[in-house]
């Protein structure tokens, strides 16, 4: 009712300007221009109050939409939540039950060992929900990163796990001149970092390299990780940084659904822009373009 | 009469009293259980258990406040404090408020095992540990805990907030080997993927501002596959 009200004011001030002016103001002045003049008020009144309705209708719809998709993001998050909370639980309810009722010791033992795998599984899951939620909230170190140094790092720890023996996995450093220091969270961009190398890795047949890219652009310090895999089908393209999304070819591959989207938001948080290519097919393969502004304040 | 040593475990929630507690006692301990932070002040008053497991969360007053309570009255009895997953601000408060350790759930009940031997080793009955001192000292090293201040030979070391409080964590468990993982949890509070570099390069931040040499350590050894240790002698200031 306010609102509607307060859209009316233009309309009725102008009339009554209007009024004010044909009727009662300056009776020397020849009428023609009395009635001229309180036309154009009244127009400019009524024009006035028409704007303030459609910048309300406006941004009630904008509003209206940003609402919706809030909605439906926090019911596909549930939705996703419950899908990646009933396999493990599945499992750890029928290894209980295999652990009272199974006879040998050999049977309560595979038991026990598949019970704890499910429980690792829900708690992974639960460390990484808490990162998500953690990173709007825990105070971001801003001083300057070694990219180089760092990448290094990263890539001597995700390439030392046991899983990616063999694999190759490289790094190329296009350092002259230097690269410059970005500033921002080490330990953040290192996650991010890990996340993009390790989701390479996993998502690229054995077969297939992994490539580490650091270069400088301009005002910015661009880190690309690249792989010959597969590729993402183009209808899961748009969704892979959403929370607990899973692509089709994700399927069977362990991960929280997370590693992604916690990339994004640390990108995020260092005023960055983290994208990605993919090609199936011929030529195939997949590169994460993270870009991340050199020397300043994030 | 049992010379057992005795625990009292406080949380309100079954699921967690009703599997650890037997868990436990097959470690030996006599475990006493309470479900809230009122009864659990009552007990440790009455009882005097060697030992406290307090639940952060509980209705009534929380693990916080009981902590808080305890100490007012110059009550030192070792206390490990549990906490529910997702409150980061609970990390930093925890060891403020004179936790001797903390544990964040959801926890192998094993981890918690170790953690308890620990701590009893570490106690002496009546005397209050590091954890609650506001300032430490050990060789020319001093730590403001409260002003977030470390000097050496009282120049101000100039440190990120993490090796400070890797710096905290240490001097306040002096000879105890505290493996990587744990510094994570307790500084980081979240498990790191890398996470074991990403320590390594905090404590040689550290080891850089102390001008610790780590191959004849005066502060900080790094004890093999182990961990790192705390080596010099620290003294409560205040």
């Amino acid at each position: 009712m306010k609102r509607i009200l307060a859209g009316l004011a233009p309309f009725f001030l102008g009339s009554i300007a209007s009024f004010l002016v044909t009727v009662l103001v300056k009776p020397e002045l020849v009428f023609a221009f009395r009635l001229g003049l309180g036309m154009l008020l009244f127009l400019s009144g009524g024009l006035v109050s028409a704007a303030v309705f459609l910048a309300q209708w406006a941004h009630g719809r904008g509003y209206g939409r940003a609402f919706r998709q809030a909605q439906e993001n926090r019911r596909s998050f549930i939705r996703r939540l419950d899908h990646e909370l009933k396999n493990p639980l599945t499992g750890l309810r029928a290894a209980l039950a295999n652990l009272s009722e199974s006879a040998t010791p050999e049977e309560r033992e595979k038991a026990s060992v598949n019970a704890r795998r499910d429980v690792e599984r829900l708690q992974r899951l639960l460390a990484d929900l808490r990162k998500v939620s953690d990173l709007d909230e825990i105070p971001l170190e801003t001083l300057p990163v070694q990219v180089p140094e760092l990448l290094e790092e990263i890539i001597e720890a995700v390439g030392g796990l046991p899983v990616y023996h063999g694999r190759s996995l490289s790094l190329l450093i296009a350092n002259v001149p230097p690269l410059p220091p970005i500033v921002g969270d080490r330990d953040l961009l290192g996650l991010a970092f890990y996340n993009l190398i390790d989701n390479a890795l996993k998502f690229s047949g054995p077969g297939n390299a992994v490539q580490v890219r650091a270069r400088e652009d301009g005002r910015s310090v661009v880190v690309e990780v690249a792989d010959g895999g597969p590729g993402i089908p183009a209808d899961d393209l748009p969704h892979i940084f959403e929370e607990l999304y899973r692509g089709t070819n994700a399927r069977g591959i362990p991960g929280s659904g997370l590693g992604l989207a916690l990339a994004a938001r640390i990108v995020d948080l260092h005023a960055g822009r983290l994208t990605v290519t993919s090609r199936q097919g011929e030529r195939q393969g997949t590169v994460f373009s993270m870009v991340l502004p050199a020397g300043r304040n994030p | 009469m049992s010379e057992k040593t005795t625990l009292l475990l406080a949380d309100d929630d079954p699921a967690v009293t009703d599997s650890l507690a037997p868990f436990l006692e097959r470690a030996g301990f006599h475990v006493l259980v309470v479900a809230d932070g009122e009864r659990a002040l009552e007990k440790v008053t009455v009882l005097h258990p060697d030992l406290l497991l307090l639940d952060v969360l509980m209705p009534g007053l929380d693990g916080r406040e009981v902590l808080r309570r305890l100490r007012g009255r110059r009550d030192w009895t070792p206390t490990i404090l549990l906490t529910r997953v997702g409150e980061s601000a609970e990390r930093a408060l925890a060891l403020e408020e004179g936790a001797d350790d903390y544990l964040n759930k959801p926890f192998d009940p094993h981890e918690l095992l170790a953690r308890i031997h620990t701590v009893l080793r570490r106690a002496h009955p009546g005397e209050r540990s590091l954890s609650s001192a506001w300032k430490l000292a050990c060789d020319g090293l001093t730590l403001d805990r409260r002003a977030r201040r470390a000097t050496l030979e009282q120049k101000t070391l100039i440190l990120t907030p993490k090796a400070l409080a890797v710096l905290e964590y240490l001097m306040t468990h002096p000879d105890e080997c505290v493996s990587r993982e744990r510094l994570l949890e307790m500084v980081w509070g979240w498990e790191y993927p890398a996470g074991t570099r990403t320590v390594d390069t905090r404590v040689a931040e550290l080891r850089r501002a102390l001008g610790d040499n780590p191959e004849k350590p005066r502060f900080i050894e790094t004890l093999p596959g182990e961990g790192y240790r705390f080596a010099g002698q620290v003294r409560a200031l205040d």
